[in-house]
């Protein structure tokens, strides 16, 4: 019997490590691998006959090779206007401030653009072109050419994810005490029925893109897992935080499929955030040196979790606004608040994790790598500023690089951290099976070793290639996203995670200094879990392939589209 | 939209970032994974800092210690746990040099693909417990150190290093350097057989030595100092020289060849250096330079002034003469491979060096003390400064069969061939009678 259970674990750790390879490797086809049909919204037609289609909500036309529409015509400026469609299907121009300008039916385009329909001819300096809608015939050619991304079965990928689960739920059953067995239970349990739940509805809304859900239901898994040998008596708060980062992440998925809608909330994000985080500095308790907890009913809460959420769609603009230059400093005003009292609270992580973001949305929104380096040498500037008037700050980090000088102090962790992940090897000693998760904030800041101890390396390094694979995903399809609002708001969520990964991956085995961030869906904490799963929503709502992803409208349904363009209710 | 399709590849140079540190992480795992995991702190192998895994036997397969399922034990015998203690080390790290501590990444299977397993895994020293229990008997509980290896494999079968103490009782609170390894962690003023190393630098250096006479009248006055003899030995040759261990002789050849060929040979003889046995680092010795033409120089070539020695790098010297030349690295566990031989000396000089070692058994010593030992060796008796001297006896066996070199030093305990060399003779007697 003991050689029958001693061969189980030994199977069932590599078959963890086997199925999550598998799973990553065909949500990476199914994201990467699928060249599809991109979307058409419309086409301008030049007095010379050519035809150029209109790929996306927001087109910009100009005589930079950068431009959507790129026309060679010497009187048109580089960046010239932008073509904008709304929800309804409504057409605005905006003049991006062109030399010669732009004229609707003969009037000039002024600051607050000018509405244009089917038939309308546009004049961009000296160049005319013509406005068309698709026709019937040619929504139904694009609809049949455009295929939904089905062929890699999320639901025998979804299969697979639902016997790793299993698995860690059978080595975690077997290694818990009797009296949390059922707890343990039930939180795989109910995981396991809310991922098909959500499986199940999405089919019936007809789509097909589950990819992203996985590795984040996959990373998940793994969370739960770690909660279960650390903390098997709150297994419940786990499973519930859980539920609600879902429930959050179709809200604001479902949210997300109306532009209009969607900016109209950018402002009250921003205002919300910042006042989210003044209460947090006058209110919150002091936790191993950061303060940035606040306690209701019951559950501590980290305000800054929630913060990321409405940083990244704040940051986020339409590509109208884009070039307006008061809306960058509005921004980076903005970011500067949230850095400034992230260090104030002591969570130089997680001001570090926003400074990330607000580099890669600088960037996206004004392309100049300039202001990037100027933006780097300003915090360098202050951080050096900071630790020469407040030296005790640099004691915290003073054990990088020397933790096993000090591996009864300052290394204590990292140096544990690190003897745990080696005697993981490449499989794990399985799941509830190691001992690491007895040290101060192994289920959090160490979560990466504690993956490595209990089920080895190779899973440990899929939890981070899950993360990039979301982060190349989003990359990737940003050649196809509807806004540059999704687009943005989706980079900024991935770079937010992507940083996360590598300060608690590096932090804890001391590669960088020790900063306590979480690892997206991994680490144990409800906040964290439940704004990962909302960051999730930018990633899904930048997805347009043809029934893909719940947050983004049926482009072309063989359907005729009602009046009003309602074409699915949701 | 093209132009935040472009920018939007910035999120890719985060994610070369990720790689890049991820990479460095496992190659850091690769190399070095198994230190990591023999920390102590990793209660995969150690319940409460005590390793929990592996058997450590003699090379006859005496169980010295057996740790398993959180309970640990050492020999069930008394005097094979004292005599063994400082090769064995004890769970509770005291000893660091000890193989319990020094050698617990062999106790422990560990591979990078299957990281730590706490599996049974059994580790044999090349020590001969009996040999050890032997020569611990043979000290009467003076502090010493005694060192018997096999010259041609360079496995070490005898290391005894005294004080010690039972670990199943613990330490005497007033034995001082009782965790010290004496072997291999101590070094002493060599005295006398330091004369090894400036005949060797004599026998290369000085064309016309053999034809030589050294005349010895009790002492030798070098720039207004003295520098004593033992005797008055009169007109002698090299030969006869090293047997009286005539301190006016080696005065003589010690200042003509001057204090950087001394500090050279010293350093290429391993003398001064640190070693590793198995990976565990051995004490360094000493070798300062004084004035040329100095008493002090004299000194620094007759083994006293600053000198030190450390007994693990005077069995490597005494090894490598005896083996013509070429060292057998020493080791507790074995060679795997027959790489680890390296020529320590000519074999001319040390063919030379060995007949004069034997000569001064028959000559000197008396081959009388040492029945049936066909015994090569040099005594030395340190001088320390507070009237106790420290007595050495080194050398081997000039015998193929029995192909032993030695090292036995007590502290403190006078003559080098009074103290030290009735401790070797019992030693010898017991390993070649096996």
């Amino acid at each position: 019997m003991d050689a029958i259970i001693q061969y189980a674990s030994l199977a069932s750790k590599y078959l963890v490590a086997l199925l999550s390879v598998w799973v990553l490797a065909r949500c990476v086809r199914s994201l990467l691998r699928e060249r599809y049909e991109p979307e058409v919204w419309g086409f301008l037609t030049f007095p010379d006959g050519s035809r150029a289609s209109l790929y996306h909500y927001e087109n910009i036309i100009g005589r930079a090779r950068s431009a959507d529409i790129c026309v060679n015509d010497p009187s048109i400026s580089r960046l010239h206007a932008v073509l904008v469609r709304s929800d309804k299907g409504r057409w605005r121009v905006f003049d991006l401030a062109s030399r010669s300008g732009t004229y609707v039916g003969g009037e000039p385009v002024g600051r607050k653009g000018a509405v244009f329909a089917d038939g309308d001819v546009l004049l961009f300096a000296g160049v005319a072109a013509e406005f068309s809608e698709l026709t019937n015939e040619e929504r139904a050619r694009l609809s049949r050419a455009r295929k939904a991304p089905s062929r890699f079965g999320p639901g025998v990928t979804l299969l697979m994810l639902t016997v790793i689960q299993a698995v860690l739920l059978l080595e975690q059953y077997h290694h818990a005490a009797k009296e949390y067995a059922l707890s343990i239970i039930t939180a795989f349990v109910v995981l396991m029925t809310l991922e098909w739940v959500c499986y199940l509805i999405l089919r019936l809304l007809r789509r097909s893109g589950f990819e992203v859900e996985t590795i984040a239901l996959y990373l998940s898994s793994l969370g739960l897992s770690v909660a279960a040998s650390s903390t098997p008596e709150s297994m419940d708060k786990q499973i519930i935080m859980l539920v609600a980062g879902v429930v959050l992440f179709a809200v604001l998925g479902w949210w997300l499929r109306d532009l209009g809608r969607a900016k109209a909330l950018r402002w009250p994000a921003a205002i919300g955030a910042v006042a989210f985080l003044a209460l947090n500095l006058l209110t919150s308790e002091e936790i191993f040196g950061a303060k940035n907890w606040i306690y209701v009913a019951g559950f501590s809460i980290q305000p800054s979790e929630f913060v990321k959420i409405a940083y990244a769609y704040a940051g986020a603009a339409t590509l109208d606004n884009l070039f307006r230059r008061r809306n960058v400093f509005v921004f980076v005003g903005f970011s500067a608040l949230c850095v400034c009292a992230l260090a104030l609270m002591g969570d130089f992580g997680t001001a570090l994790v926003f400074f990330v973001a607000f580099l890669v949305i600088c960037f996206m929104r004004s392309g100049s790598v300039s202001t990037i380096i100027l933006a780097i040498s300003g915090a360098a500037i202050a951080g050096f500023f900071v630790l020469s008037v407040k030296p005790y700050i640099a004691t915290r980090f003073a054990s990088w690089g020397h933790i096993w000088e000090d591996a009864y102090g300052a290394g204590y962790q990292q140096t544990r951290a690190l003897a745990a992940a080696a005697s993981g090897g490449l499989f794990g000693q399985g799941a509830g099976a190691g001992w690491l998760h007895k040290i101060v904030a192994a289920d959090t800041d160490l979560v990466f070793c504690l993956i490595a101890e209990e089920l080895g390396l190779i899973v440990a390094v899929c939890a981070v290639a899950g993360i990039v694979v979301l982060a190349i995903s989003a990359v990737r399809n940003a050649a196809q996203g509807r806004s540059s609002f999704y687009v943005i708001a989706a980079c900024a969520a991935v770079s937010m995670m992507l940083t996360q990964v590598a300060l608690n991956v590096f932090g804890s085995v001391d590669i960088l200094p020790f900063t306590g961030v979480t690892f997206p869906f991994v680490s144990r904490g409800g906040s964290s879990l439940i704004s990962c799963w909302a960051l999730l929503a930018y990633i899904k709502a930048e997805d347009t392939r043809q029934g893909a992803s719940f947050s983004v409208r049926m482009a072309h349904p063989e359907r005729i589209p009602d009046a009003d363009g309602e074409e699915d209710a949701p | 939209m093209k132009k935040i399709k472009r920018r939007a590849t910035a999120v890719l140079v985060l994610v070369a970032l990720l790689f890049a540190g991820l990479a460095v992480f496992v190659v850091r795992l690769w190399q070095d994974g198994r230190d990591w995991a023999m920390f102590r702190g990793n209660a995969e192998i150690y319940t409460n800092g005590v390793l929990n895994a592996g058997i450590i036997t003699d090379r006859n397969g005496v169980v010295l210690a057996r740790a398993g399922d959180g309970v640990f034990a050492y020999a069930d015998d008394q005097t094979t746990r004292m005599s063994c203690l400082h090769a064995v080390g004890d769970y509770s790290g005291n000893i660091g040099t000890g193989a319990l501590t020094a050698l617990s990444d062999r106790l422990v299977r560990y591979s990078f693909v299957s990281g730590v397993s706490a599996k049974e895994r059994t580790l044999p020293l090349t020590i001969d417990a009996e040999l050890n229990n032997t020569a611990y008997r043979a000290l009467w509980g003076r502090a010493g150190a005694v060192l018997v290896c096999n010259y041609k494999t360079g496995e070490i079968l005898c290391m005894v290093s005294s004080p010690t103490y039972d670990p199943n009782i613990g330490p005497d609170p007033s034995q001082d350097g009782v965790y010290l390894n004496r072997t291999i962690s101590a070094a002493y003023t060599p005295g006398s057989v330091f004369k090894l190393v400036t005949l060797t630098a004599a026998l290369e250096n000085i064309p016309d030595l053999d034809t030589r006479t050294f005349h010895c009248s009790g002492s030798v006055q070098v720039m207004g100092d003295t520098v004593k003899c033992t005797g008055v030995h009169g007109d002698q040759t090299i030969e006869q020289a090293l047997a009286h261990s005539c301190n006016c002789a080696f005065a003589e050849i010690s200042l003509e060849l001057g204090p950087d060929t001394l500090a050279n040979y010293a350093g290429q003889l391993g003398l001064t250096g640190a070693h590793s046995l198995d990976g565990i680092a051995t004490q360094a010795g000493k070798f300062e330079k004084a004035e040329p033409g100095t008493s002090l120089m004299a000194w620094s070539g007759i083994g006293q002034y600053t000198d030190l020695v450390c007994p693990y790098s005077m069995l490597r010297l005494v090894s490598a003469i005896a083996n013509g030349g070429q060292l057998m690295e020493p080791t507790l566990v074995g060679h795997k491979r027959w790489d680890s031989a390296r020529q320590l000396l000519d074999q001319d000089t040390a063919e030379r060096i060995r007949s004069m070692m034997d000569y001064n058994v028959q000559y000197a010593y008396g081959s009388g003390s040492f029945p049936g030992l066909s015994i090569c060796a040099k005594t030395g008796t340190a001088e320390t400064g507070d009237g106790a001297s420290h007595g050495w006896f080194v050398g081997f066996l000039n015998d193929e069969k029995h192909p032993y070199a030695f090292v036995v030093v007590i502290e403190h305990g006078g003559g080098g061939l009074s103290a030290a060399g009735p401790v070797a003779n019992a030693v010898l007697q017991a390993a070649v009678s096996k």
